[in-house]
């Protein structure tokens, strides 16, 4: 190496140099101090105060210098006094690489080229004599062997992506991750993946190589297209921030400080941070003097903090206070009608639970007023936020229908229908997800059921009903044409067959 | 002979005992890698080799290759090691541990080593290079005894191939000569398919009859040997590729010969009537540098430019696996195979 020879050359001026102006110095007769003046003045000293033009500037001393023992001195002298810790660090960062080159140096073995002397003639038999070739069998590959066995790969869907990884990467600067797989149930949540990808990949890269990397080691966990994925900055807790946005797909992940992220499903970012959505004000005051809007009612029991009821504690007051007024003669079903109707438009928050093909049910807060139906995700676990589920707002006006499917024990479902297309204005904020499409093909309608206590349960779907039927909106009598129109036509078809 | 093998085997395990013993724990359960049975290894521009599970596409570990792209590889007899050289670099890499530096370096070679392969014993390893020159290398290096050879030509050297008895090596050049180099009397024989057409790769059938060249025509050239001539005699001239043709490789049952080629394809000939039995295209893969039959001779692997390796059906003609983590061209790939 050309570094190397040029240290060496100036090492040895300079010594060169030293001997020679030492050799100068004690030679030279002082003039006036003479020989016991000189004696104070051991070799040593006069070797450190020259200084030769061959000598390295002190600040060079973690230049690319190659001989190891220059930087022991700088490491264990302690007259550098200010600059003693920077070039420590630095020094001692060099001296590790150095010494881990070295090592690994020492491990591989070197064999040059030598031109070896004529071998003897049983020399030449022995290395290179002749061997039978004989015909191959026929034989079974171990590699064919597992190529049956092992027929499907999910990870080859991400294997574009494998080149980003950052592993064993040679002269690339590398940056690692841990990522919290936000978007998987709880039970898969253990631990972050840790990855480690070329800074120059791109957000998008990262989120395509994690799943490559997340289906190699759990092959059984199926996860969606790269695409449905963003990455959002996490606590170290795998807390996702929601507050944030996605980090951008297309910048390279070398431009991001966090090494704590969140795979989320992007769908769930949209749906799970609601904006605060205005609530259309004007259409139904006009419409239904009778009844108080809920937020301006004098007894209205709107809860502004949602508290769950998960019991109807009012009605049950009310009956109370009612039972007491008429003693005599409780007819008790009229005053629950009468009751249901008057505090129909009530808002009122039920703890229910949300039924769903796919995933695991998932508790939920309805709240039912007159304008609007919100289903509301209950955060059990506070990083369990994979499983909730989206929050959902109706407009009351796109509510077709409620009732009771069926109770089995003193759990009862019920369904709601609702059509998105007549959900104009939270139309954006709704989406697919498990809903079903039924009855009509141009007016689609979505059903969620849920699942409650019997009385509960009874309790919501009359109550629905009633500002239902209070509201009458167009939604909900196309769907009651369209449901009368499908049973006439079912019977009708009955009748003709029977005659 | 057995002995001469088993000592150098033993001198390379004393050396990387370490290595060895964490390799054990670390690769013993997914019956790839090492010690292993079936390995897949490739190496390219970006100056890493990859081993792969073949079965699975999964990159198992990446070895450094620095200072040089990789222009060969071959997996030593024992499969054991992995050899790669490249430019003024030939070095042995432990497959069976977790190491990604090289464990043997050999030097002394100031230009390109385009290919390296090893005698059948272990005994020494065969290189030829852009010096002009085939070597026969010690790995044992004892003093006492080496078994060093050099064959000098006059043109870079682009193609060795050790004949399957073990005393011959063919060595391809770019003025269009093959030299046929006796290693035991140092005398050669010269082939010239065509004029001006620089060699740029030798097979020969793991039965010793069929020799096959290529070059940067993309014109393949088949000679019969071992027949009742004692020359090679030419067999069959076919044009099978339009552009500059990488390699062959004749698969173990020598039924077929298969040539890579710049033309974005390799192509597998019946050695039976040398008709066209697949070619193997992808859109993307641009040239491909390398090639390796499967053992039953089922499966073929393939490594391009667009730095996928690839694996083939070569019955049925479709893609099996592709194994993604170059971030360039592979141009050399080597596969071992295990019989069950």
């Amino acid at each position: 190496m050309a570094g190397e020879d040029f240290s060496k050359i100036f090492q040895n001026k300079s010594i060169e140099e030293k001997n020679r102006i030492r050799d100068g110095r004690l030679n030279q007769p002082g003039p006036s101090k003479g020989k016991d003046a000189m004696g104070d003045i051991s070799e040593e000293d006069v070797e450190k105060e020259i200084v030769t033009r061959f000598d390295p500037y002190p600040d060079m001393d973690d230049s690319e210098d190659d001989d190891p023992l220059c930087d022991s001195y700088v490491r264990n002298d302690p007259g550098f006094g200010g600059r003693y810790d920077r070039n420590r660090t630095n020094t001692g960062q060099w001296l590790d690489k150095k010494e881990q080159a070295l090592k690994k140096a020492a491990k591989i073995k070197i064999i040059k080229w030598e031109d070896s002397s004529p071998l003897t003639a049983d020399q030449l038999a022995e290395a290179f004599s002749k061997c039978e070739v004989k015909k191959p069998e026929k034989t079974k590959s171990l590699l064919t062997q597992q190529l049956q066995n092992c027929p499907n790969l999910p990870h080859r869907q991400y294997l574009e992506y494998a080149k980003f990884d950052g592993t064993a990467q040679l002269g690339l600067p590398i940056k690692s991750f841990k990522i919290f797989m936000t978007m998987l149930p709880e039970k898969h949540q253990n631990y972050p993946l840790v990855v480690c990808v070329i800074a120059s990949a791109k957000i998008k890269d990262l989120i395509g190589f994690t799943c490559y990397k997340y289906s190699i080691e759990h092959p059984d966990i199926s996860l969606g297209s790269v695409h449905d994925y963003g990455l959002c900055i996490a606590e170290d807790d795998g807390e996702v921030d929601w507050a944030f946005p996605c980090l951008d797909a297309n910048e390279p992940c070398s431009k991001f400080g966090f090494t704590c992220l969140g795979l989320i499903e992007l769908k769930n970012k949209t749906t799970l941070c609601p904006a605060p959505m205005p609530i259309p004000e004007d259409g139904m005051s006009g419409a239904f003097h009778v009844f108080p809007k809920a937020e301006n009612s004098s007894h209205s029991n709107q809860n502004p903090s949602r508290l769950n009821t998960g019991d109807s504690s009012t009605s049950e007051a009310v009956i109370s206070a009612l039972k007491a007024l008429n003693e005599g003669e409780p007819d008790l079903n009229k005053i629950q009608s009468h009751i249901m109707a008057t505090e129909a438009p009530q808002y009122k928050a039920y703890k229910v639970q949300l039924l769903r093909k796919v995933r695991t049910n998932t508790s939920v807060q309805l709240g039912i007023s007159l304008d609007r139906i919100e289903v509301e995700p209950l955060v059990t676990n506070k990083h369990a936020f994979w499983s909730r589920s989206k929050y959902f707002l109706h407009s009351i006006d796109s509510v077709a229908w409620c009732q009771i499917l069926e109770t089995r024990g003193n759990r009862t479902t019920f369904r709601i229908v609702y059509s998105p297309s007549h959900n104009a204005t939270y139309n954006d904020r709704i989406s697919t997800g498990q809903n079903t499409y039924i009855f009509h093909p141009n007016t689609a309608y979505k059903i969620q059921d849920f699942e409650t206590d019997h009385e509960v349960a009874k309790e919501i779907v009359e109550k629905v009903n009633t500002i239902l039927d209070l509201r009458n909106s167009p939604c909900r009598r196309e769907y009651k044409t369209a449901k009368d129109k499908k049973l006439q036509t079912r019977r009708s078809f009955h009748t003709k067959h029977l005659s | 002979m057995r002995t001469c093998s088993c000592i150098y085997e033993s001198e390379i395990n004393k050396e990387n005992k370490f290595y060895t013993l964490s390799q054990n724990t670390a690769m013993a359960d997914d019956g790839s890698g090492a010690g292993s049975q079936v390995a897949l290894v490739t190496g390219g521009y970006d100056h890493t080799i990859k081993l792969w599970q073949a079965h699975s596409g999964v990159c198992l570990r990446t070895m450094q290759h620095p200072d040089s792209q990789v222009n060969g590889l071959e997996i030593s007899p024992t499969g054991q090691m992995v050899a790669a050289c490249g430019y003024q670099h030939i070095r042995l890499y432990d497959l069976a541990s977790a190491n990604p530096d090289p464990v043997v370096n050999f030097e002394g070679i100031t230009k390109n080593v385009s290919r390296v392969g090893f005698q059948k014993d272990d005994l020494w390893m065969y290189t030829g290079g852009e010096d002009w020159t085939a070597r026969i290398w010690d790995p044992r290096a004892l003093p006492q005894f080496s078994c060093t050879k050099i064959f000098q030509v006059q043109a870079p050297v682009n193609a060795v191939m050790l004949h399957p008895d073990q005393t011959q090596i063919m060595v391809g050049d770019q003025s269009g000569i093959i030299h046929m180099w006796d290693l035991r009397t140092d005398q050669n024989e010269q082939l010239i398919p065509e004029a001006e057409a620089s060699i740029q790769d030798i097979a020969i059938d793991p039965e010793g009859k069929m020799m096959a060249a290529v070059n940067n025509k993309g014109n393949c050239y088949v000679w019969s040997l071992g027949g009742s001539a004692p020359h090679p005699v030419p067999l069959k001239h076919i044009v099978a590729h339009s552009k500059y043709a990488l390699r062959c490789k004749f698969s173990l049952d020598s039924t077929m010969l298969v040539t890579t080629s710049g033309d974005c394809s390799a192509k597998v000939w019946r050695t039976s009537d040398w008709s066209l039995l697949r070619e193997l295209r992808n859109e993307t893969q641009r040239w491909v540098w390398d090639a390796a039959f499967s053992i039953d001779s089922r499966y073929l692997f393939t490594g391009s430019s667009d730095s996928y390796a690839r694996l083939w059906d070569v019955e049925k003609g479709t893609l099996e696996r592709e194994y993604c983590g170059h971030q360039k061209a592979i141009t050399a790939l080597a596969f071992r195979d295990q019989t069950v």
